[in-house]
């Protein structure tokens, strides 16, 4: 009974966790009294309501953290976890354009927002053109109100991603989170395909992929030591939006990857990828393959890796499936309680 | 009681949900600046509206909404001219951004602005950007897709109109699909044979078919 209890509320239960940067204490407090304090239920609303999941669980809560430079907001970046960055816009070591541009650099979807007194035509964008960042005045009417919901909304919305989103994304993450158990990377069935394939087509790199929230995790990848990669870098990310396979034959040829400095560095000019779509029709990730210098993919190849993609589909099906008898048994065979269980549609 | 939505006058178009957000698509000089300037004109003094100048420059812009029958009260019109040459002026309330490829002054700018119109008494805003094209040939993808979800984000949750065009010849095909992600929906428009048609697609109740439309720009 105990166990059953703790398995249905956690995945309800989220804290959202905020860093406001502010060299004033005043200004910090205020911040923090607006987000976590009085603020925390419209920042929640504001949250669910933009969200296309259920609403906000009674359990959700606010947690602020805060710095009073760049250097020391770098610091709480370094840890993981912040939701959302609110950054005054004259710091003493900087501007809170210098704090966006620390997150693009580590934790690129994470949502930034300039809330400051200073008017536009005051903030120098020159050095960070790329950050793009949301803007609220702080001198308006009831503007620690607006902060929270606007922090709410961009959380939600995922509004700072450089990167297209999938359509229906929030049930496409629901779905990777099913099949994304611990022990999915250990499996050796993954490892053998993607050397299979890698030998096979007589490629640089195979991989397997799960694309989540924010970052491409390997769950196998042969020919390189590739663990995460973020969305924003990723070609799978466009593979994910397909119905159909992706075929790059030169990556500087095509516009969405050709000033994509990440993929030169892991010596990826050439690419090809096909979606892993579930019985349900969710697409949660990809098999791919890579190469170093530009290639062209044959008709028999695309469909031998198509072949390959629909094998490791099913191998990560019968997981799921085997995960799911294996947790029925620990509950000494009582109903899971997660409603998803069912066989493919 | 009628829920309040955004209509188009004089347009084969039915009334969108508050909150839409449009891909507007056609040849530039097909007419594409003046459908998308028609979709912006305010249907009541409540309505706000903002432009995203890239192609054209704001007093260009704001020439453009009047002679199309725009209402221009200052209070709740605006534009961020991102053009080279775009320059600052209160009167017109036109906020200057210098170049296409700085789209954190051009977010900055667009979200402050939104917040003025608002203030002063817009209950809903239309904005429009004409176009993305210098966008998306000046400034990397990444910071492309950043603005856009910045933007449609705003706009989705305020309740308000976005309608941005763009030219699918200045663009590649693979780069418009991923970009058209970031939409409720499109309208496109076509010239075949003198003859201008506009079709909506992914969005709710609209007549499905080429409709007839017809321009006063050459």
């Amino acid at each position: 009974m105990v166990m059953e209890s703790i398995e249905r509320t956690e995945p309800d239960m989220r804290e959202l966790t905020v860093l406001c940067v502010d060299a004033d204490e005043h200004e910090r407090d205020a911040m923090r009294d607006a987000l976590e304090a009085d603020g925390a239920d419209i920042l929640l609303e504001a949250a669910a309501v933009a969200s296309a999941v259920d609403g906000a669980g009674a359990d959700d809560s606010v947690r602020v953290l805060d710095a009073a430079s760049v250097a020391e907001a770098a610091e709480s970046l370094a840890g993981d976890g912040v939701d959302c960055v609110v950054t005054a816009y004259s710091l003493p070591d900087g501007t809170g354009l210098d704090v966006a541009a620390r997150v693009r650099d580590t934790t690129p979807d994470t949502p930034c927002i300039l809330f400051t007194d200073e008017s536009p035509e005051r903030i120098d964008t020159m050095a960070h053109e790329n950050v793009v960042v949301e803007y609220l005045p702080r001198d308006m009417p009831e503007a620690h109100e607006a902060l929270a919901r606007l922090v709410g909304n961009v959380v939600s919305q995922r509004s700072q991603v450089g990167y297209p989103l999938p359509t229906r994304e929030d049930e496409r993450l629901a779905a990777v989170e099913q099949y994304d158990r611990p022990g999915m990377e250990a499996s050796d069935a993954f490892d053998r395909l993607t050397a299979l394939a890698r030998s096979h087509f007589g490629v640089d790199v195979a991989f397997l992929g799960l694309i989540d929230a924010h970052q491409e995790r390997f769950l196998s990848c042969a020919g390189a030591g590739w663990e995460t990669l973020s969305r924003e870098d990723s070609m799978c990310t466009h593979t994910i939006l397909q119905d159909d396979l992706l075929v790059v034959e030169d990556t500087h040829q095509d516009s969405r990857f050709a000033d994509n400095d990440r993929l030169d560095e892991l010596n990826i000019r050439a690419y090809a990828g096909v979606p892993l779509e579930t019985p349900r029709g969710t697409t949660i990730g990809a098999f791919c393959l890579t190469h170093d210098v530009p290639r062209t993919f044959s008709e028999a190849e695309l469909t031998n890796l198509q072949r390959y993609a629909d094998e490791a589909m099913e191998q990560l099906e019968l997981r799921l499936q085997l995960n799911k008898c294996r947790s029925g048994e620990a509950a000494e065979g009582i109903g899971t309680g997660d409603g998803d269980g069912g066989g493919p549609s | 009681m009628q829920e309040p939505r955004y209509t188009f006058r004089d347009l084969p178009l039915s009334g969108v949900d508050r909150g839409t957000n449009i891909l507007v698509t056609g040849p530039a000089l097909g007419g594409i600046r003046e459908l998308t300037m028609r979709m912006l004109l305010r249907q009541h003094s409540r309505e706000g509206a903002l432009f995203i100048a890239a192609d054209v420059d704001g007093r260009e812009t704001l020439k453009t909404y009047e002679r199309l029958g725009g209402d221009l009260d200052f209070a709740r019109v605006g534009v961020v001219d991102c053009t080279e040459k775009g320059a600052a002026n209160a009167d017109c309330n036109i906020h200057a951004v210098g170049s296409p490829a700085d789209l954190t002054g051009v977010g900055i700018e667009f979200s402050s602005l939104y917040e003025q119109i608002h203030a002063n008494g817009a209950s809903q805003v239309r904005t429009g950007i004409y176009t993305l094209s210098p966008f998306v040939v000046y400034a990397p993808s990444k910071a492309v897709f950043r603005f856009l979800h910045t933007l449609t984000g705003r706009i989705r949750t305020a309740d308000g109109l976005g309608v941005c065009a763009i030219d699918p010849g200045t663009v590649d095909e693979q780069t418009l699909s991923s970009i058209a992600q970031a939409f409720d929906g499109q309208v496109e428009l076509r010239e075949a044979d003198g003859e201008r048609a506009i079709r909506a697609r992914g969005l709710p109740d609209q007549p499905e078919e080429w409709q007839p439309v017809e321009f006063d720009t050459a």
